[in-house]
């Protein structure tokens, strides 16, 4: 398990860096991957991103009302908030289970119906034709859907702090409080989240075993790994950003 | 008009396919009512589910509250460094992992680790035509199968969110006096003193819910499959987007009416 691990690491990141700059690339499955990651998960990820945007809105606004009343910097903070920790954290998480899952399930019935055994029989690397594609996909997917999703969540947050609170959408929509460092933070998490779950997703199913019930087992697996490693790697790199980014005045 | 016609058609077999899934889990949802009202269920299936999804997800929840809790105190943090409001850091992460984060985030590795895997137990039940075995022996599959589980997640999202609770608020006073260095007492005087047990018991009732969602989602996705080894993956991958939608929506809901 961690020997295939480090090797499937290690091929990716290979296989993603001979595809960027040597151009060894599989016609159109990386397109095809954009596609699958990207455009299938959008309306997923805007339905799931605009509840929560609804009720931390909703939850931020009774807090606020118990303690001062002043509703006017909540629309700010919520932006800022988005920004470095829920729109890439839980864009990641709902990810972690719509794609970690698709792919732990389409590598995993490959592997029971031996078509990954096909596949090195003739020469080809399962890594690098299966994995690398959708690594790329992933990186470029998940900072597109997260800009997307914190549209989505703004959106319903404006609206739900306008309908419930009172709240003039034009005060709400203020992006003033989100500093470089927030960016740089939410990019930076973006990337990470991007690069873990379909790698981690891949390993999982690159080690189904036995028919059907091996192919849920890695599903399983690969859902509950991912969202896992999303939740570990939040917490460093929050903790990170907590002590260089957004330490200070940047 | 002929790409206006695809679009059309498009969106008309998209809306059957989701009210033919809700259509589906509402039955299904029904039928464990009434067998729970009539008392059909097994219960050393009952028993067991409990033992495999409560105790049996217990470390992985417990990491994932431990670190929670963490990411909470970080986020106050932020907020609590620029005001140099110290002594709110146990009010802000207690006030959002309870109400919020706590049983979204135990919610949504639940769905992963036991919805997915009812799923997929279920899911190869039915494609190796063991649900019609019980069937012809004369076993209700509602009852021997759906109606303990539906009862086992409930009962045991909601236990685990109580410890996932307790685990997040540690790992929050832990982290609280690593990064920020805030004394624990502070952490807890100030966690205890603002919150309510209103705020608690939101938390819970979301749990709850969350796990009939989870388990309604599951039940559904796993006894609807069709077609193999391929079918089953399937079913497991759109089990756990169903029940993050579910979870999401009734997250708010219970949000908006309960306050």
């Amino acid at each position: 398990m961690i020997a295939l691990s480090v090797d499937v690491v290690t091929k990716t990141i290979a296989g993603a860096w001979a595809w960027l700059f040597r151009g060894r690339r599989t016609r159109g499955e990386v397109v095809k991957q954009l596609y699958q990651i990207g455009n299938r998960s959008l309306l997923f990820v805007c339905v799931t991103l605009g509840f929560l945007g609804m009720v931390l809105v909703f939850q931020t606004c009774l807090q606020v009302n118990r303690i001062t009343g002043d509703l006017s910097q909540v629309g700010a903070e919520f932006i800022k908030i988005l920004v470095h920790e829920f729109g890439p954290s839980l864009t990641a998480m709902m990810l972690a289970t719509r794609v970690g899952a698709g792919i732990a399930a389409e590598i995993g019935s490959m592997v029971v119906t031996e078509q990954i055994d096909a596949l090195r029989m003739n020469g080809v690397d399962p890594v690098d034709y299966l994995i690398v594609p959708r690594f790329l996909a992933s990186l470029v997917m998940t900072g597109v859907l997260t800009t997307i999703g914190v549209g989505a969540a703004v959106i319903m947050g404006a609206l739900t702090a306008y309908y419930s609170f009172h709240l003039n959408p034009v005060v709400f929509l203020d992006p003033s409080h989100v500093r470089v460092g927030d960016l740089l933070t939410g990019i930076m998490k973006c990337a990470a989240y991007g690069a873990a779950v379909p790698i981690v997703a891949g390993i999982c199913g690159l080690n189904a075993r036995g028919g059907s019930e091996g192919v849920g087992t890695a599903t399983t697996r690969a859902v509950i790994s991912a969202s896992f490693v999303v939740i570990l790697l939040d917490f460093f790199l929050s903790g990170l950003a907590l002590f260089t980014f957004q330490r200070g005045g940047l | 008009m002929k790409a206006l016609q695809l679009a059309f058609e498009g969106l008309g077999s998209a809306a059957l396919a989701l009210f033919d899934e809700a259509g589906g889990m509402a039955l299904l949802a029904w039928r464990v009512l009434v067998g729970l009202l009539t008392l059909k269920l097994d219960w050393r299936e009952l028993v067991r589910s409990l033992y495999k999804m409560g105790v049996q997800s217990l470390p992985i929840v417990a990491l994932t509250a431990f670190f929670t809790g963490g990411i909470m105190v970080i986020q106050s943090g932020i907020f609590i460094r620029r005001f140099g409001a110290y002594g709110l850091l146990g009010f802000g992460a207690g006030y959002a992992t309870l109400r919020e984060v706590g049983p979204i985030l135990i919610g949504l590795m639940f769905s992963g680790r036991v919805g997915a895997n009812n799923a997929a137990e279920l899911g190869t039940m039915t494609v190796t035509e063991q649900l019609d075995g019980l069937r012809a022996l004369a076993i209700e599959p509602i009852g021997f199968l759906i109606v303990p589980r539906v009862v086992a997640m409930m009962i045991a999202l909601f236990c685990l969110v109580v410890l996932g609770n307790v685990v997040a608020i540690a790992g929050g006073a832990l982290f609280g006096k690593l990064l920020l260095n805030v004394e624990l007492s502070s952490f807890f005087h100030s966690f205890a003193d603002n919150l309510k047990p209103w705020d608690l018991m939101i938390g819970l009732v979301k749990a709850a819910v969350f796990g009939l969602a989870i388990s309604i989602t599951s039940c559904h996705f796993g006894t609807s499959v069709k077609g193999g080894a391929v079918g089953v993956g399937r079913a497991v991958n759109n089990a756990v987007v169903a029940a993050a939608v579910a979870i999401m929506i009734s997250d708010n809901l219970i949000t908006m009416v309960l306050r």
